[in-house]
């Protein structure tokens, strides 16, 4: 008898071949058997009408602090994700010192965007410095699968100190990092990331940027001992540097024979030549035989802030940037009156960079404190400005003012939003389905759903992939570039993650505000549609009649 | 496809350390390096300003015209 049988579905088992209807069966945390009608089992499935596919893989996430305190990541199981790699972009939460806890978490939440409050209640530290002993912490209670990256600043700090954000490495600091990435990778690392532009809340560059390209070769040589995969955040933003992260991936892929990624890799129609140009880099890479695999992702940009908070909207404009940091809201108030000329001058700025269209012009009000200002919901402030016979600056102001700048902006359709042409090239055999950015950034855009996207805009919207490759680009394509053997396919003997999904439903959701976060404050989620059930390791951890099980934790360090 | 002629950035460099190292003779070369680096040029206008760090690209040559079509 086995434990679970999922009866009479479309079987896409991840390799892209055509699906065929049959059963799964799954016993102990494995796949037995596929196709066919199989015999008893404790447990059944009905997936008559439905979708039968391995679990979805997100190798683009920042869950590190959520998980410490929500073992499903919520809302992340509910769309199908069953195995997320956190720890990109240069920031884990181990290797690292005791005494350097504050400074990281500065940081982490500045550039993840997570709220103090939520950081500080959930990361307990209960594994004390090193990456062994975080990832047992995480064993046992995490409800998905976890492949985490070690982040190279947090490796600069666990050996360098404060030196780490201040000059490049000697050789016997490097030595000493290639050792304890060494111990990281044999605890169960995935890879390495590491960040060409980011910086901490005093505009001083991460840790990672301080390295020399030697620096890094060293520790692409570890990589390389133990066949793990480098990560980096580029300068995506310019094709021509991305081009050159490109080439300098590859002459490391192919030095020592290591898998390497770079995220995100964007598209608009103001940079179309450029994404071209990346990805004539990237084939001449390939063709070299390295291995450099750009991430897409697949929604479009969309970005919620308020002025009250700093923002990814708010990095572009330094003067709100440094208002919104203020801690004291009567003092924020007053700084806002006190600069109001300046900081209405800012933002109408905007308008006049390069590729700046409307604006301050194009940011739509998304939610309001008052009643009396609830008829502006959903009008943008060229509108309300016209209107109004003000400034965009000037109108944005008035409102943020009159809320006690609690009102909600949104800024729709930055770019990455030409279906038509990210289709195109999320179908292309030499990207990545990523860059989801799961966990992250939680007051600017939900970062859960994009996997149901694929589907609802890409599979049954502009038909760029059809339903098998689309299945392959989230499964068997991230497992296999990851590294994470026995994951990513319905197949005797492999994991049995599994989700079961209608073809037809299938998509990310609205967005919404929810406040289940500790403390206060709202971050942006979608729940799921057109998931049916959702099975990790081959216990059943979510399903549409019953939700999220309690006490599920199958999940497992994927890479141990 | 090959990406601009670049260097990485030494510790202490500035651009016209770099212009003396790679472009020795050209008149108005620190001038012509800012201009083909606009990112790292702004980066001085931002918070407690760091010089050119050991992981930053440098191009030692402009861009390239841009195609005629945006699809090119």
């Amino acid at each position: 008898m086995f434990d679970l049988v999922i009866r009479n579905g479309l079987i896409v088992d991840g390799s892209g071949l055509p699906g065929r209807r049959g059963d799964v069966a799954i016993s102990d945390g494995k796949v037995v058997s596929v196709g066919g009608r199989a015999g008893e089992a404790r447990r059944e499935i009905d997936a008559t009408g439905k979708v039968v596919a391995p679990g979805f893989i997100d190798p683009h996430t920042h869950y590190d602090a959520q998980l410490c305190f929500d073992p499903y990541a919520f809302p992340a199981i509910e769309h199908g994700v069953t195995t997320v790699v956190p720890g990109n972009c240069s920031l884990s939460l181990a290797p690292l010192r005791a005494e350097q806890r504050v400074a990281f978490s500065s940081m982490f939440r500045l550039i993840e965007e997570m709220p103090e409050a939520a950081f500080d209640a959930g990361v307990d530290w209960r594994w004390g410095e090193d990456f062994g002993g975080m990832l047992d912490a995480l064993t046992g209670n995490i409800a998905l699968n976890v492949a985490p990256l070690v982040g190279h600043s947090v490796l600069r700090m666990y050996v360098m100190g404060d030196a780490a954000q201040e000059r490049p490495a000697t050789p016997e600091e490097i030595a000493a990092m290639a050792d304890v990435l060494r111990q990281c990778l044999d605890a169960g690392a995935v890879g390495l990331s590491t960040s060409f532009v980011d910086i901490d809340e005093t505009y001083r560059p991460v840790p990672s940027r301080w390295a020399t390209p030697d620096e890094l070769d060293a520790l692409a040589a570890v990589l390389g001992e133990r066949d793990r995969v480098l990560q980096i955040v580029h300068e995506f933003f310019d094709a021509d540097l991305t081009v050159a992260r490109v080439e300098q991936l590859a002459e490391l892929s192919l030095r020592h024979g290591i898998t390497t990624t770079l995220s995100p890799l964007f598209h608009s129609d103001a940079n179309h030549h450029g994404v071209a140009k990346v990805m004539a880099a990237v084939e001449a890479a390939r063709a070299s035989g390295a291995a450099v695999w750009p991430q897409v992702q697949t929604r479009p940009i969309d970005i919620s802030f308020t002025l009250d908070q700093r923002s990814l909207m708010l990095l572009t404009m330094p003067s709100w940037w440094k208002v919104a940091s203020i801690r004291d809201r009567d003092e924020k108030l007053a700084a806002v009156l006190d600069k109001r000329q300046a900081l209405v001058d800012e933002m109408n700025s905007l308008s006049r960079r390069p590729n700046g269209g409307l604006g301050a012009g194009g940011f739509v009000v998304r939610d309001v404190v008052h009643e009396r200002n609830r008829d502006l919901v959903g009008r943008n402030i060229d509108d309300i400005a016209r209107e109004r016979g003000t400034s965009h600056g000037d109108t944005v102001v008035d409102l943020a003012l009159d809320e006690g700048l609690g009102t909600w902006f949104i800024r729709e359709s930055i770019g990455h939003n030409n279906s038509e042409v990210v289709g195109e090239l999320l179908a292309n055999p030499l990207v990545h389905v990523g860059a989801s950015d799961g966990g992250a950034h939680v007051g600017s855009f939900s970062t859960f759903g994009d996997t149901g996207f694929l589907f609802s805009e890409f599979v049954r919207g502009t038909k760029s992939l059809s339903l098998e490759a689309a299945v392959k680009k989230i499964t068997l394509d991230p497992a296999t570039i990851w590294g994470l053997q026995g994951r990513g396919m319905l197949a005797p003997g492999y994991a049995a993650d599994v989700v079961v999904f209608d073809a037809d439903t299938i998509g990310r959701g609205p967005e919404v505000a929810s406040d289940d976060f500790p403390g206060d404050g709202i971050r942006w989620i979608r729940r799921q549609e057109g998931i049916d059930t959702v099975v990790v390791n081959g216990e059943i951890t979510w399903t549409a009649d019953d939700g999220y099980i309690a006490g599920a934790r199958a999940g497992a360090i994927a890479t141990r | 496809m090959s990406a601009r002629r670049y260097v990485f950035a030494q510790m202490g460099d500035d651009f016209a350390a770099i212009a003396g190292r790679e472009m020795p003779g050209v008149d108005g070369a620190e001038q012509q390096l800012l201009a083909w680096n606009l990112h790292l040029a702004a980066r001085a206008g931002l918070g407690r300003a760091v010089g050119l760090l050991p992981s930053d690209i440098v191009f030692t040559e402009p861009p390239p015209a841009r195609p005629a079509h945006p699809a090119g």
